[in-house]
């Protein structure tokens, strides 16, 4: 893969993953509240979910974006979006009209199959930028 | 010079593991002391280290300042809880023919017992919802009950916010004992903006034991 288009897909999923992030860490309750609307994890951890998942989003953001590290950063991104896409299908199939909280409060998407396809593109573009970057083009 | 590639690309991965890590690692510093600093805060926005089941209120624990229970003997009456200090008691202090006794403004579901339940039921002063299973509240059910479980609450939010109450408190039941469906109901319903929610602990078989009318079918 030419090194511009690995590069691009890292600035391009490193800005989407600051934004999610940073919507997040405004208001940790509301954030909280949506992790225990999937009913996924125990309810004892979804505070500590809550608190560290977008820190995470915004750390792994920075590496892509600055590019230190920023390969690890989309691997990163690739993981998280993988959850995230495997979180929502599963709240579809217990039938949860739930909000996504993807991105923070101000995003009220409903969970459901806009939701995965959004998912599944900002997957393909983190496993883009997963890829080695090519130093030159051969 | 496939050796050294080979070397070198393994050498890349482990820096990729550790990468990888980094970020983790100081992801989770920064959320811990993010949260740190919130709970810290003059104006306390962080969350409890420990997530709490909301729909643990008033359980079997006695409330605060109470002495600690002693192992409680088999109680006769199962599906009764006197612990909560709210608790609308009903007719005791109000008397039959006084006012209804005031389901507060509180923004947490209260409990009712029989007696003032009974009062509400029959003045038609609340919106009664039956938590339970359309094949149970078919089966029976108290007269003027809607029935509306918790999962068709948890997941259609929004017929949850049309629920017309008429300006009427509301009182939700289930099957009593184990049963916490209600509970969680109740809990659903103060989400939704609902204010004045109350749960008959007692439920469906202490209306029945207590040979209180009963409505039939749909």
């Amino acid at each position: 893969m030419p090194r511009f288009v690995v590069v691009a897909a890292r600035i391009g999923i490193g800005v989407l993953l600051a934004w999610a992030g940073l919507a997040k860490i405004g208001d940790p309750q509301s954030f909280a509240d949506q992790v225990h609307n999937f009913r996924i994890l125990p309810v004892a951890l979804e505070n500590l979910a809550a608190m560290i998942l977008p820190w995470i989003e915004l750390t792994a953001a920075m590496a892509l974006i600055v590019g230190v590290r920023s390969r690890a950063g989309a691997v990163l991104a690739t993981v998280l979006l993988a959850v995230f896409t495997v979180a929502v299908l599963s709240a579809m199939a217990r039938g949860l009209d739930i909000e996504c909280g993807c991105f923070g409060k101000g995003d009220a998407t409903r969970v459901g199959w806009a939701k995965v396809g959004q998912n599944l593109a900002m997957l393909a573009l983190a496993a883009v930028g997963s890829l080695r970057a090519r130093a030159s083009a051969r | 010079m496939e050796t050294d590639d080979a070397r070198l690309s393994g050498r890349r991965d482990q820096g990729l593991v550790s990468g990888v890590a980094v970020i983790v690692l100081m992801g989770v510093l920064l959320g811990l002391s993010y949260n740190w600093f919130g709970l810290r805060a003059a104006r306390k926005w962080g969350l409890p280290w420990i997530g709490e089941d909301k729909f643990a209120a008033f359980s079997a624990e006695p409330a605060i300042g109470l002495p600690a229970a002693e192992p409680t003997p088999p109680p006769d009456r199962h599906f009764t809880n006197n612990s909560d200090p709210f608790a609308i008691t009903g007719d005791a202090d109000t008397g039959r023919t006084g006012e209804l006794p005031e389901i507060p403004d509180s923004g947490r579901p209260v409990p009712i017992e029989l007696g003032a339940f009974e009062r509400y039921v029959d003045a038609g002063a609340a919106l009664i919802l039956d938590a339970r299973d359309p094949e149970e509240y078919r089966e029976g059910h108290v007269p003027g009950a809607l029935n509306l479980t918790y999962d068709q609450a948890a997941t259609d939010p929004v017929a949850l916010e049309n629920l017309d109450t008429g300006g009427r408190p509301i009182i939700v039941y289930c099957g009593g004992g184990e049963c916490e469906v209600s509970l969680r109901l109740a809990h659903e319903l103060i989400g939704s903006g609902f204010t004045r929610v109350a749960v008959y602990l007692g439920g469906f078989p202490e209306w029945q034991a207590a040979n209180r009318p009963i409505a039939k079918g749909e």
